[in-house]
């Protein structure tokens, strides 16, 4: 009889980085079918472009430096979706295909692969995109959310990623309930963006849009460009929050989404580095105020109870 | 009430290791040849840091040389062939001795605790004032001995305790429950101790045992806390009971505190009251064999035979695990003995062995949410692995429990336990000789524990 020998633990979760990723594809899927049916064939043909050359872009990099192929894990296909649902679907195919160039060999590759870069790939190569060709990247109309059927199928959306808010969300539902995204960034980016544009007088339907919701979901939970810590993510989700309410509140939400979450990437490792959580046991600054206020009660044994002493 | 079989079969050849316990090798008393009884001292030490070792069964000593041990080293034990016929020797209880002297019968009954410190070294640590005396009964395999009903294992359980508070001259003991592990609760629940009713109080919020203590006018208390498991919990265990730390380099017993488990509570409740030594052991089967249970053993069974008994291996074996398959050692073979730190053996088959690759961290917090003890695995692991030990000693590194969680959910297939554990061995290492570099009085400067108080 022969056993094998390692070190523990010996039984894991079966959830590996391709699996996410693939079901991050999946998940887009229903709202990329929509978008067929709005924009008509063009619209595969720009996923199928920018998707085409992710791989391409990606397969090539790795081959000249000698590193492993990875395509196979999903990330340069779920970067080439992303960049074409967030690029309005009347553009020339070329620019996609550059978009995703860009994204994949300087987003990703240039800071280091998966889990290394700052700034989300999809983001900096719309950023790119929207810098370099600006006239063509203007999406033909930006939507309003009017009526309620307008939260299934978005008829005034000028990009792919926003012809239906609740497809996206039920999408990040499910992703977030089978844990493969994390719930804090996205609650804390979507009630802080709701709360403060309430505050402002923006007209929620203004807010309430599919980019939006891609942003929270899709964007903002891009995991190496968030912060690991638990207090980290609810600020950062915060963060987010306030840069795309200041961008939409003066412009227009679409874009302001795509600008406050670029801004967000560049302060997420400040944010990390600065809540890293104490040894446990230890007080918090509220729990030390109120512990050295209680003190100095004068009935004090009478609210020992409540002390736990 | 969980059915614990008790092994019939006697196996072909017993092995002893000479040390079960962490601490000094014990000398062996016997010689190839020899015929020896049941309950035999077979290994004693003259030090204080060991527990003797005694015959499970009766038999001949074929030989004493150098055999596996499930901790993954070679062991010097004696090997018994047993014998058909059952000689015991004489047990005698030792009811009502004193303090001291209790101490002397559980070192003599080689009472250890699964996590491997020698039981009466736990009670009475030397230069140390124990106060407080918890019974651990939190973990997945709390059940120590062969109880006929659940009330008579409560009930043996408040007398262990008293009399660990006995030996360690404690005047407060509790028992710990699992929050989730109604059996036991209801077991305690309204069991009377020295004519008072006694209630399962469930830890809440920042509330401590003190509390309780207080709150419930007793010095001997039962409570329930969430289930918390791993290699090195005491630490923290001590930190959820008590609110007292512990510091580096120190163990619980450094804030006055001792924690037991249930196996070597029933076992001194056996060798007080029946004068029996620590002999046999229950452990949990599982896994891939055909008839997993819990099944009572004698120390020294070969795994072998303990599988054999609950129904031998089912399929292809792949691995084959003593203590958990989340923290567990992986056997290289399966004679390897049931010594008194082995708590359970699991089995895995062909299929279900790892045989990930790694690729990077991709930050995914995964491993930060479901840590215990609020560390950030990923980036501790990061340190590790390029080797900058004091950053990862910034980090909290030594509060890790050792439970594997983080590498359990890595979506990356990181060995973060592994790097974690590598980290922390070199920290200790680092300090191993500092007592010869540093002046004792710079020494006392890091610990913060203050010996009892």
């Amino acid at each position: 009889m022969t056993f094998t020998i390692s070190a523990p633990p010996h039984k894991k979760e079966n959830i590996t980085f391709k699996k996410i990723m693939w079901a991050k594809v999946l998940a887009l899927m229903p709202v990329v079918l929509l978008s067929v049916y709005l924009f008509g064939l063009p619209a595969i043909g720009l996923v199928a472009a920018s998707i085409f050359a992710a791989i391409a872009t990606e397969a090539a990099i790795q081959k000249a430096f000698g590193q492993k192929i990875t395509i196979a894990d999903g990330h340069a296909v779920l970067i080439g979706l992303m960049v074409a649902m967030i690029i309005p679907p009347e553009v020339p195919l070329w620019i996609p295909m550059i978009g995703t160039v860009f994204a994949v060999g300087i987003g990703k590759h240039a800071f280091g692969g998966i889990g290394s870069y700052v700034f989300n790939p999809v983001l900096a190569a719309w950023l790119f995109l929207s810098l370099a060709w600006g006239s063509i990247m203007a999406p033909a109309s930006y939507p309003q959310t009017s009526a309620l059927f307008e939260l299934v199928l978005e008829n005034g959306a000028g990009v792919m990623a926003g012809v239906s808010p609740l497809f996206i969300l039920l999408a990040g539902a499910v992703l977030i309930f089978r844990r493969y995204i994390e719930w804090r960034i996205p609650v804390a980016f979507f009630v802080t963006t709701v709360l403060l544009a309430f505050l402002l007088g923006d007209s929620l339907s203004y807010v309430v849009l599919g980019v939006v919701v891609f942003g929270v979901l899709f964007i903002a939970t891009d995991t190496s460009t968030s912060p690991t810590t638990k207090n980290g993510r609810v600020i950062y989700g915060i963060v987010c929050g306030v840069l795309v309410v200041v961008y939409g509140h003066f412009a227009n939400y679409v874009d302001g989404t795509f600008y406050g979450l670029f801004l967000a990437n560049c302060v997420a490792s400040l944010i990390d580095n600065n809540t890293l959580p104490a040894s446990y046991g230890t007080e918090t600054f509220l729990q030390r105020k109120y512990r050295s206020i209680v003190s100095k009660v004068p009935f004090k044994d009478r609210l020992e109870v409540f002390l736990d002493d | 009430m969980t059915n614990v079989y008790v092994m019939e079969k006697i196996p072909e050849k017993i092995i002893i290791p000479l040390k079960q316990h962490d601490g000094c090798l014990c000398t062996p008393l016997v010689s190839k040849g020899d015929m020896v009884s049941m309950g035999q001292k077979i290994g004693d030490c003259d030090c204080y840091d060991s527990a003797s070792v005694h015959s499970s069964v009766c038999g001949e000593v074929i030989s004493i040389e150098e055999a596996a041990n499930p901790n993954g080293t070679k062991v010097n034990s004696v090997i018994i062939q047993p014998t058909e016929d059952v000689e015991c020797v004489d047990l005698t209880p030792v009811k009502d001795v004193s303090a001291s002297k209790l101490v002397d019968v559980i070192k003599g009954a080689g009472i250890v605790e699964h996590y491997g410190t020698p039981t009466h070294k736990v009670l009475r640590p030397e230069g140390k004032q124990i106060d407080t005396v918890l019974i651990n009964a939190t973990s997945s395999e709390w059940i120590g001995g062969h109880y006929d009903t659940s009330a008579q294992y409560a009930s043996q359980m408040i007398d262990a305790l008293k009399l660990l508070m006995k030996a360690a001259g404690a005047s407060k003991g509790a028992v710990v429950l699992r929050n989730d592990d109604l059996e036991s609760i209801n077991a305690f629940d309204h069991l009377r101790v020295d004519g008072k009713l006694l209630t399962v109080a469930p830890l809440m919020g920042k509330r401590k045992l003190s509390y309780y203590f207080k709150d419930m006018g007793s010095d001997i208390i039962v409570v329930s806390q969430e289930r918390i498991y791993g290699q090195k919990i005491l630490d923290l265990l001590t930190y959820n009971l008590t609110g007292r730390r512990v510091s580096f380099c120190c163990d619980p017993t450094d804030v006055g505190v001792a924690i037991c488990g249930v196996k070597s509570a029933k076992a001194l409740y056996d060798a007080v009251h029946e004068g029996r030594p620590y002999i046999e052991t229950v452990v949990s089967v599982s896994g891939k064999v055909n008839s997993p249970k819990k099944i009572l053993v004698k120390i020294g069974t070969p795994f072998k035979d303990v599988i054999d008994a609950c129904g031998g291996y089912m399929g292809e074996t792949g691995k084959l695990i003593a203590n958990g398959a989340v923290t567990g050692v992986a056997q290289y073979t399966d004679d390897v003995p049931v010594t008194k730190m082995t708590t359970s053996i699991t089995v895995l088959s062909a299929d279900e062995v790892i045989r990930d690759v790694s690729i990077d961290c991709t930050h995914c917090a995964r491993c930060a949410d479901v840590c215990p003890v609020d560390l950030i695995p990923s980036r501790i692991t990061a340190f590790a692995d390029q080797g900058r030990f004091d950053e990862c000693r910034q980090m909290n590194i030594l509060n890790c429990v050792e439970c594997g969680r983080c590498s359990a959910v890595c979506p990356s297939k990181i060995h973060l336990l592994q790097l974690i554990r590598y980290a922390k061995n070199s920290i200790e290492n680092a300090y191993e000789d500092l007592s010869s570099k540093e002046s004792p009085a710079n020494l006392k400067l890091g610990c913060g524990c203050s010996g009892g108080n």
